[in-house]
């Protein structure tokens, strides 16, 4: 670790530099940055890099380099490898840039991007990728093999290769797929933790808890394979893999505790009121805005303080977590020994092999907005406007708060039941140097867009074009048709400019829409059957009966034996009532306790007498009227 | 009521009190006897054959597959005279009869007293003795394969061999199943964080690969290695428990199946055909150093997965492991892999004991290929609405074809030749039974297209099956009524 090169250069670009310097065959390095947000937030970047030379590797032997991750790129000829895990949003309004310059995030849900070997043959290339998102899928429990052909698209110029492919660059193909509705979870975490030496038994892994990491207000899970020349000629090249998790945690909410975990809002007693706002009022509390930062320790934070240090031959100047805080602000640790070096914002800590280390830091009133954090090259918002099930339009706003005018590239990758309607394609406020377009092919392809645009300086470009929904097949339809279907980020990459040198390579993903489709009853089909059915088999019920029966008088129908039945049935209940009388007459007879009682058993069986007449007088009615009516 | 028309009533049997319908002219119940009849007529003439038929169009069954007639020629010494090679020398201080086999070539050479006119036929049931003593094991091995297939009557004496059934059935359960390639995957387990290297490279170049070659002609291997660290013992068995007086932990016999941590461990199969043979190194946490397993012994196997062994260091701040280091280890790692492939004990020459399982493997091939093909026969025909695809056919004429040379291959002692046929015919035969378009269908409930149809023919059925009804019994009473009459 060359701490010289480290401290000159900008804290982003710090853990890059870390894995380029430190490119030796097998080795195993790991870090943990903590940065304070603003709006008592925190950011946690872990870092964890493992290199093997490539003759071990394409001779398979493995020590540090997960052999599990190794054999699929090996079987799929996969030269680099980069795969995102994200859940959340980063608030760049309020923390500023993104981790890294958003080199290490992705767009929501999973996205996956790798150059493949595809002996100068795209067929080949599709093969070979259709097979590495297959065991990808496996190795890590996410749902990695939907990215099928409508999924992919082949950009052109928004992603570069990270690593150095020498003469065989020519023959890579880049492929790339998001699947932007992936919840990402603990089942991924597990084995992205069991890719480490170390496991999470050791080192800063052991604070990696699926619970804080996927409460985290935004966390990105990163892993990135290429393979690095940095050394002399004579030196062998090593293939590299960087894992990273990158998370931005809400202080008060992973402090509070375990056993209740429900949040609850705060007493009014403890709220503070802002009495500037002209509603304020004795009955009125609109609460202040967090300035400070809560007191917070690691152990509270992450869940458990970190068990032990991944102590795997390293040298005795590496150091496993640096804080960047102010030098004046008190910050009690233990379980490790303190590095000083000559830095005013940052502290490094070394873990020792045997105890727990924990970080604790008291509260801090000062507002940390005095030196406000870096301004992220460009603000992106996208969204879906429009209304009905018809149309909609599409919606990108690019603002650029900076005093010079930024290249880019933005792409987008829309799904096939979406069809843009290019002719619509309008950009304010901008101008647009080069486009690529890749048109959909129903149910085969989805829309590729690539824009290389010019924003000028202090000013909002706005991007629309109109679109048409496509009515899906009945089956296409996923169990949740309703909530709408994910349409995949937009990635913005922005270019190196003369103007603007520090900015060049940095990325910026806006958020993952969702888009909603005409959406059928999906009870149709049945009703339809059912209905149909019944229409059917009532008209030739009719007909039948019709032709086959012959209508006679009421009186003429032999009583049916189930006229027998009912009969017996009434009798039956008859009987019973009737006995319910003869025990009314015996209470009465006996005693009478409760006249209103002794009223209704009077009535009931007078009135089950009555009726027994009428039935008895009608019998003989009819049966009179039969004599007389036979001669 | 009160209009009632007397005529109707005239033959009511009043004093029964009961109503009856009026008579019907003759040709008014002819004329609903057709209609009914003419109903039925369209559901039975048409209806039924039309739903069978759409069965019938399903169904696409190929050729019934006739058990197969092969030869398995046993092991004489006359078939296996290319295969083996039998030098005979002459001793003339010695009078008995011995043989030595050369531990790398398929070689035995017999010695024994000077060979005197006339003594032809004796030699000969001497050299076929020491034939049969060589192939003794193989004999059994044969016999067992086939003694629950109908091929068992063709083969010889097999029933002289059910005493070395059950140690053979051992080594069948124990061995992989025949696979064209097999992926072995040697793993370090260090329970601390250290070792955490080894000179695996040398070590396997040194030991495994040369045995690796040898075994080339039965299958193919990829060999990968890997180190992982903090590894704990499986959480599910009790484990290790410490003894004080030998200041030793030990592992009893019923924690070893138990003991490899199948969820933490990062065993994953390799990609690609063929099953994974893992080999594992396991080197304890220096807490619980020196493990045991009691009874002694530091190596298992577990059937058809791998084999463990535990390597207690006598340092506990050892962090690599050189080639030295590990040649016990990958001896040891040797000795599982030939168990674990299924590569008879006996006899001594490796040759002959490779030569031995491809013999074996031939078979049990061929065994395995004709019963998945009997398995499709016996899908097809139980459910009859399964449609299957021309490549399913292709792949079952193909592992006829190739059936059938395996077999002429075998008969002719041809025994190379005759495992890369069978090798093709199993991996046809899985192909076909396994195709996931049929797969599918199996999965696919009849009860299904009755589930549409159900709602239109119940309701439409219901008059026509009452109707019948009524007329049979209205027919059946009129007979009774006559016979009465009569």
């Amino acid at each position: 670790m060359h701490l010289s090169a480290l401290l000159s250069l900008p804290a982003s670009l710090a853990f890059l530099t870390f894995t380029l310097a430190s490119a030796s065959p097998h080795s195993y390095t790991e870090h943990l940055h903590l940065l304070p947000l603003p709006q008592s937030h925190l950011h946690a970047h872990f870092n964890f890099t493992a290199t093997t030379p490539l003759s071990a590797y394409e001779s398979s032997h493995f020590r540090y380099f997960p052999r599990s991750l190794a054999q699929i790129l090996q079987h799929t000829r996969t030269k680099e490898l980069h795969l995102r895990f994200t859940t959340g949003r980063w608030d760049d309004e309020a923390w500023g840039a993104r981790p890294l310059d958003g080199t290490r995030e992705g767009g929501t849900g999973v996205e996956l991007w790798a150059w493949v070997d595809g002996e100068g043959s795209t067929t080949v290339a599709k093969e070979r990728w259709s097979e590495l998102v297959n065991s990808l899928s496996g190795l890590f429990c996410a749902s990695l093999n939907f990215i099928d052909s409508t999924k992919t698209v082949r950009p052109v110029r928004t992603f570069e290769p990270e690593g150095h492919h020498g003469n065989a660059k020519g023959g890579l193909q880049l492929l790339h797929g998001m699947l932007p509705h992936e919840v990402v979870c603990t089942e991924n975490l597990t084995p992205f933790l069991k890719l480490l030496p170390c496991k999470g038994k050791a080192g800063i892994s052991t604070l990696l808890d699926g619970h804080k990491l996927f409460d985290a207000t935004w966390q990105s899970m990163a892993i990135d394979v290429r393979p690095v020349c940095e050394g002399k000629a004579g030196e062998e090249c090593v293939l590299e893999i960087q894992q990273s998790v990158s998370m931005a945690l809400s202080i008060p909410r992973s402090m509070r505790e375990r056993h209740d975990p429900i949040p609850r809002p705060a007493r009014i007693e403890d709220v503070e009121c802002d009495e500037s706002k002209p509603w304020n009022g004795h009955d009125t509390c609109f609460p202040k805005a967090l300035t400070g930062e809560p007191a917070w320790t690691l152990s509270k934070v992450f869940g458990h303080a970190a068990k032990g240090a991944c102590d795997l031959e390293r040298d005795d100047q590496a150091f496993d977590v640096t804080l960047e805080v102010p030098s004046d602000r008190p910050v009690n640790a233990t379980g490790a020994s303190e590095l000083t070096f000559p830095s005013t914002t940052r502290r490094h800590y070394r873990l020792s092999a045997s105890s727990s280390f924990d970080l604790s830091l008291p509260a801090h009133s000062t507002p940390l907005g005095q030196n406000s954090p870096p301004s992220p090259p460009l603000y992106a918002t996208r969204q879906i406007a429009g209304h009905g099930q018809e149309r909609g339009s599409m919606h990108t706003t690019l603002r650029n708060p900076h005093a010079h005018p930024l290249t880019l590239v933005y792409m987008e990758t829309l799904p096939w039941y979406q069809r843009p309607y290019m002719h619509t394609l309008r950009l304010a406020n901008g101008k647009q140097e080069k486009m690529y377009y890749t048109p959909a092919l129903d149910r085969k392809r989805g829309t590729h867009l690539e824009l290389v645009l010019t924003i000028p300086a202090e000013s909002t470009a706005t991007l629309t074009y109109d679109f048409e929904k496509a009515v899906l097949r009945y089956t296409e339809y996923p169990p949740d048709a309703n909530r709408g279907f994910d349409v995949a980020p937009a990635v913005i990459r922005i270019l190196a400019n003369n103007e603007s040198p520090q900015f060049a390579g940095s990325y910026v993903r806006t958020t993952s829409l969702l888009l909603s489709l005409p959406t059928p009853d999906f009870s149709m089909p049945y009703n339809v059957i059912i209905l149909t059915s019944t229409v059917i088999a009532l008209g030739f019920g009719s007909l039948f009966n019709l032709l086959t029966r012959s209508f006679v008088l009421a009186e003429e129908v032999p009583p049916s034996p189930l006229a027998g039945v009912v009969r017996r049935m009434r009798d039956l209940v008859k009987g019973l009532l009737g006995k319910n009388g003869d025990v009314a007459k015996d209470e009465e007879s006996s005693e009478v306790k409760d006249g209103k009682t002794a009223e209704i058993s009077r009535y009931m069986r007078e009135e089950t007498k009555g009726k027994a007449n009428g039935i008895a007088n009608g019998d003989a009615d009819l049966r009179d009227r039969r004599a007389r009516g036979s001669p | 009521m009160s209009k009632v028309d007397p005529s109707s009533e005239g033959t009511a049997d009043v004093s029964n009190e009961k109503a009856a319908t009026p008579p019907q002219s003759a040709a008014h119940t002819t004329r609903r006897r057709l209609i009914i009849f003419a109903f039925w007529a369209v559901v039975v003439a048409l209806g039924l054959p039309h739903w069978q038929a759409r069965l019938d169009a399903l169904l696409n069954v190929h050729g019934d597959a006739s058990p197969y007639h092969y030869k398995v020629s046993p092991a004489a010494d006359r078939s296996v005279s290319p295969t083996v090679l039998l030098q005979l020398e002459t001793d003339d201080s010695d009078s008995g009869l011995h043989y030595t086999l050369d531990p790398w070539s398929p070689t035995v050479t017999v010695t024994r007293g000077p060979i005197t006119p006339g003594d032809d036929d004796l030699l000969a049931s001497q050299l076929h003795q020491v034939m049969q003593q060589i192939m003794v094991d193989e004999h059994a091995s044969i016999a067992l394969l086939l003694r629950d297939s109908p091929l068992q009557t063709n083969f010889r004496d097999g029933s002289a061999f059910t005493s070395r059934f059950e140690s053979l059935q051992r080594r069948t359960t124990r061995a992989f199943k025949p696979a064209p390639s097999y992926h072995l995957t040697i793993s370090l387990f260090s329970g601390g964080s250290a070792p955490s290297s080894w000179d695996i490279k040398t070590a396997t170049e040194q030991y495994i690969s040369p045995l690796l070659s040898a075994l080339l002609s039965i299958s193919n291997f990829t060999v990968d290695t890997q180190v992982q660290l903090h590894a704990s013992i499986s959480p599910a068995i009790a484990g290790p428990t410490f003894e004080a007086a030998t200041n030793t932990w030990t592992l009893l016999a019923t924690d070893l199946s138990g003991f490899v941590n199948a969820v933490e461990w990062p065993l994953s199969p390799g990609i690609g055909s063929g099953s994974t043979i893992n080999l594992i190194l396991y080197v304890p946490h220096p807490r619980q150093m020196p493990l045991i397993l009691y009874g002694g012994g530091n190596s298992w196997i577990v059937p058809q997965w791998g084999g463990v062994q535990i390597l207690n260091l006598p340092s506990n701040t050892t962090s690599h492991l050189s080639a030295a280091d590990l040649e016990p280890v990958m001896l040891t790692f040797a000795d599982q892999l030939m168990s674990l492939l299924g590569v008879p004990d006996s006899p001594s020459s490796l040759a002959l004991r490779i030569a031995s399982l491809q013999r074996q493997r031939t078979i049990s091939l061929v065994l395995s290929a004709s019963s998945t093909l009997g398995a499709l026969v016996r899908l097809t025909r139980k459910l009859q609405s399964i449609a299957i695809p021309k490549t399913v056919a292709h792949s079952v004429d193909l592992t006829i074809s190739h059936l059938e040379q395996a077999c002429t291959a075998l008969s002719e002692g041809n025994y190379t030749a005759a495992l890369t046929s069978a090798k093709v015919a199993e991996a046809e035969a899985e192909k076909a039974f396994f195709e996931p378009s049929m797969v599918g269908q199996v999965y696919f409930p009849e009860e299904h297209k009755f589930a549409v149809y159900v709602p239109l023919l119940g309701p439409m059925g219901v008059p026509l099956v009452m109707t019948l009804i009524k007329e049979i019994r209205g027919l059946i009473g009129r007979r009774k009524g006559k016979v009465k009459v009569g």
